[in-house]
């Protein structure tokens, strides 16, 4: 079949696209090495160009290898250390995430119901990105501390995953009410002509016309999801993940800077992960064609 | 003055005998086809043996019509319309561009709220008979989804009704055979030409059987050869099934051929001047070329060129 053909070729040139993106920036990383200033470039006492040596940019074969080797001697080597930290914070972005698609998915749809909601609760939204995570980590821990649910205690990683939804819920509640709101009134009319409820109007006509914004939206949601389970942990100061490991790390940068390289890939595979899970929810929500021709 | 010119009548009002024989026609079908599907409950398809109902399909009373009245961009759509639209009977609405057609046929399907006079649709208020689901629409421009094959644009308004897999496939298929679509049955809207989307769309509007058809211009975009076979196609599903139709057209000839009153209007304010009878009886292959199908441009082109700012009165 053609169209299965295209698909294929489509995947094909997405894989070699994909791995061209990664060469290249291995070349940039290393051809700067070689041409860049060890000590960084500075204008006027301002450094424009970061510092070259290998105490600042090991090379990369050094940072692969270091996965390979023990974190200490004798210990674990340092990738499956790292893996094991990214389990561990995969945990509280994917619960985080998830979570943020419910609370933003409900905001989005309460306020395209209501404009009173929408024009109550959208300075709100809005609002709740400029509070410093900072600021307000050791809030969200400390009200963890008093919480159970159920029998079973509050966790530490919980608190990660409140702070990891609390940054992913914002785009998904902008993009899905962008979304809710996009259908041309010509196809609310005939939804109306139809006496189609709100509800039959939200299932056959808002959200499949939602798609092309929520799942952008997803992905900045998902990046967002990563980036505050990690700072989370580490605001937080809980064990186990990716942001400690980052932490602990960055100590020895001195004297073993690969070390640190090796813990942020892992928080970069974090990102992979949810970036890869969007795209193949995308892929089965989206009627054939379009996933094969765009 | 205004009300002078307007000749509104009601199909038992008619004298010539002619007409007198097609509406009777018509009723016959209608005591057989008739089909008022109520909310919640399925759709029967074109389930004989529905009583007609008493009372016009459509019945308005000193329509007026003001868009965003009090602001600087008001604008006076509709003035003090009376017109009736028996059951059965096929009406057109032709005039100049702008001369509130549209907003007519929308005030009919209960999606813009009129600003004086009544609006009833077999004899309930426009509201109830939306929500009834008393009438199918196309609209000017297609409004298709497009996420959705073609196929299931069609079922859409089934599918809200409840109508099983099965029955809404068959339905479908049967109106993409009718507008001559079978073979894109599986393709997206924006692969298809303007005038293939507004076939989907007729098809679409007649695949509830509604006793109430409401078409914007619905043959705009099509050829000369396709628009005279679907025109002959929406006067047999018609008459067969004893549907009413309001029927917007800029063409005179078109508003001949399929209908039994032409009712022609005129701009700033939207107003009916005129409304002519027509009814040419069984359509054949002999009636473009009849002379009471000429007769009958010749007395709607009359009519508009009133309507017509450049003309003199
Ligand atoms: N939603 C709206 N808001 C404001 N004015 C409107 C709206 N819809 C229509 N109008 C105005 O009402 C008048 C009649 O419009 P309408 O669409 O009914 O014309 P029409 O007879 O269908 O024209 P055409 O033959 O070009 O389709 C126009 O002057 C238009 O500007
Ligand atoms: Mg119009």
């Amino acid at each position: 079949m053609p169209g299965l053909g295209r698909g294929w070729r489509r995947r094909a040139r997405v894989a070699v696209g994909t791995l061209g993106a990664v060469l290249l920036g291995g070349l940039l990383w290393e051809g700067y090495k070689a041409v860049g200033d060890p000590d960084g470039s500075t204008l006027f006492g301002v450094r424009l160009l970061p510092r070259a040596d290998d105490a600042a940019m090991p090379h990369l074969g050094e940072i692969l290898g270091r996965l390979t080797e023990p974190e200490l001697a004798g210990g674990e080597p340092v990738g499956l250390v790292v893996l094991r930290a990214a389990g561990f914070t995969l945990r509280a972005v994917a619960v985080g995430f998830a979570v943020a698609v419910l609370v933003g998915g409900l905001l989005a749809v309460l306020m395209q119901r209501f404009r009173v909601a929408e024009r109550g609760l959208l300075p709100y939204v809005v609002l709740s990105q400029t509070v410093p995570l900072i600021a307000l980590a050791p809030v969200i821990a400390g009200w963890g501390g008093q919480l159970s649910i159920g029998s079973r205690p509050w966790q530490p990683w919980m608190s990660v995953a409140v702070i990891a939804t609390y940054l992913a819920f914002f785009p998904i509640a902008v993009g899905l009410l962008r979304g809710l709101q996009s259908p041309a009134p010509i196809a609310e009319e005939l939804m109306r002509s139809y006496a189609a409820t709100w509800w039959h109007t939200l299932l056959k006509l808002r959200l499949p016309a939602a798609r092309p914004y929520l799942f952008p939206a997803l992905r900045l949601a998902g990046a967002a999801a990563v980036v505050g389970a990690v700072v989370g942990e580490i605001s937080t100061g809980t064990r186990g993940g990716i942001g400690r490991l980052v932490v602990e790390y960055a100590r020895e940068a001195t004297t073993d800077p690969a070390k640190v390289y090796a813990a942020l890939l892992g928080a970069a595979l974090l990102g992979l992960v949810v970036a890869g899970a969007v795209g193949l929810a995308e892929l089965l929500l989206t009627p054939g064609r379009r996933a094969s021709t765009r | 003055m205004e009300t002078g010119a307007v000749t509104d009548r009601t199909p038992d009002a008619v004298t010539d005998p002619v007409q007198v024989e097609a509406v009777v026609d018509r009723a016959a079908g209608a005591v057989v086809d008739r089909v008022t599907p109520r909310r919640g409950r399925p759709a029967q398809v074109g389930r004989p043996g529905r009583p007609v109902e008493p009372g016009p399909a459509v019945e308005l009373t000193g329509v007026t019509k003001v868009f965003n009245p009090g602001r600087p961009d008001e604008v006076t759509a509709l003035r003090g319309v009376d017109l009736t639209v028996g059951r059965g009977e096929f009406v057109s609405l032709i005039g100049p561009s702008g001369c509130g057609k549209s907003t007519l046929l929308r005030l009919v399907a209960d999606l813009v709220p009129a600003t004086g006079g009544t609006v009833r649709v077999a004899d309930r208020s426009a509201r109830q008979a939306r929500r009834e689901l008393a009438y199918g629409i196309a609209f000017q421009q297609a409004g298709l989804l497009d996420w959705r094959t073609v196929t299931r644009n069609v079922e859409l308004p089934l599918e809200l009704r409840g109508l099983s897999r099965r029955d809404r496939r068959t339905k479908a298929r049967e109106m993409l055979d009718l507008v001559g679509l079978a073979d894109f049955a599986g393709h997206y809207p924006d692969q298809l030409s303007g005038g293939m989307q507004q076939r989907v769309a007729i098809a679409r509007a007649l695949a509830v059987d509604p006793p109430l058809l409401l078409m914007d211009e619905p043959f705009g975009a099509l050829d000369e050869m396709t628009r005279e076979r679907l025109q002959d196609e929406l006067l047999r599903i018609c008459a067969g099934k004893g549907t009413s139709t309001v029927f917007v057209t800029h063409s005179i000839p078109e508003a001949v051929y399929l209908s039994d009153r032409v009712v022609v209007m005129s701009a700033r304010p939207g107003r009916i001047v005129e409304i002519v009878d027509v009814a040419l009886g069984e359509r054949t292959e002999a009636t473009r070329q009849s002379n009471a199908f000429f007769a009958g441009i010749t007395r709607v082109r009359q009519a508009l060129r009133g309507t017509s700012p450049e003309a003199p009165a």
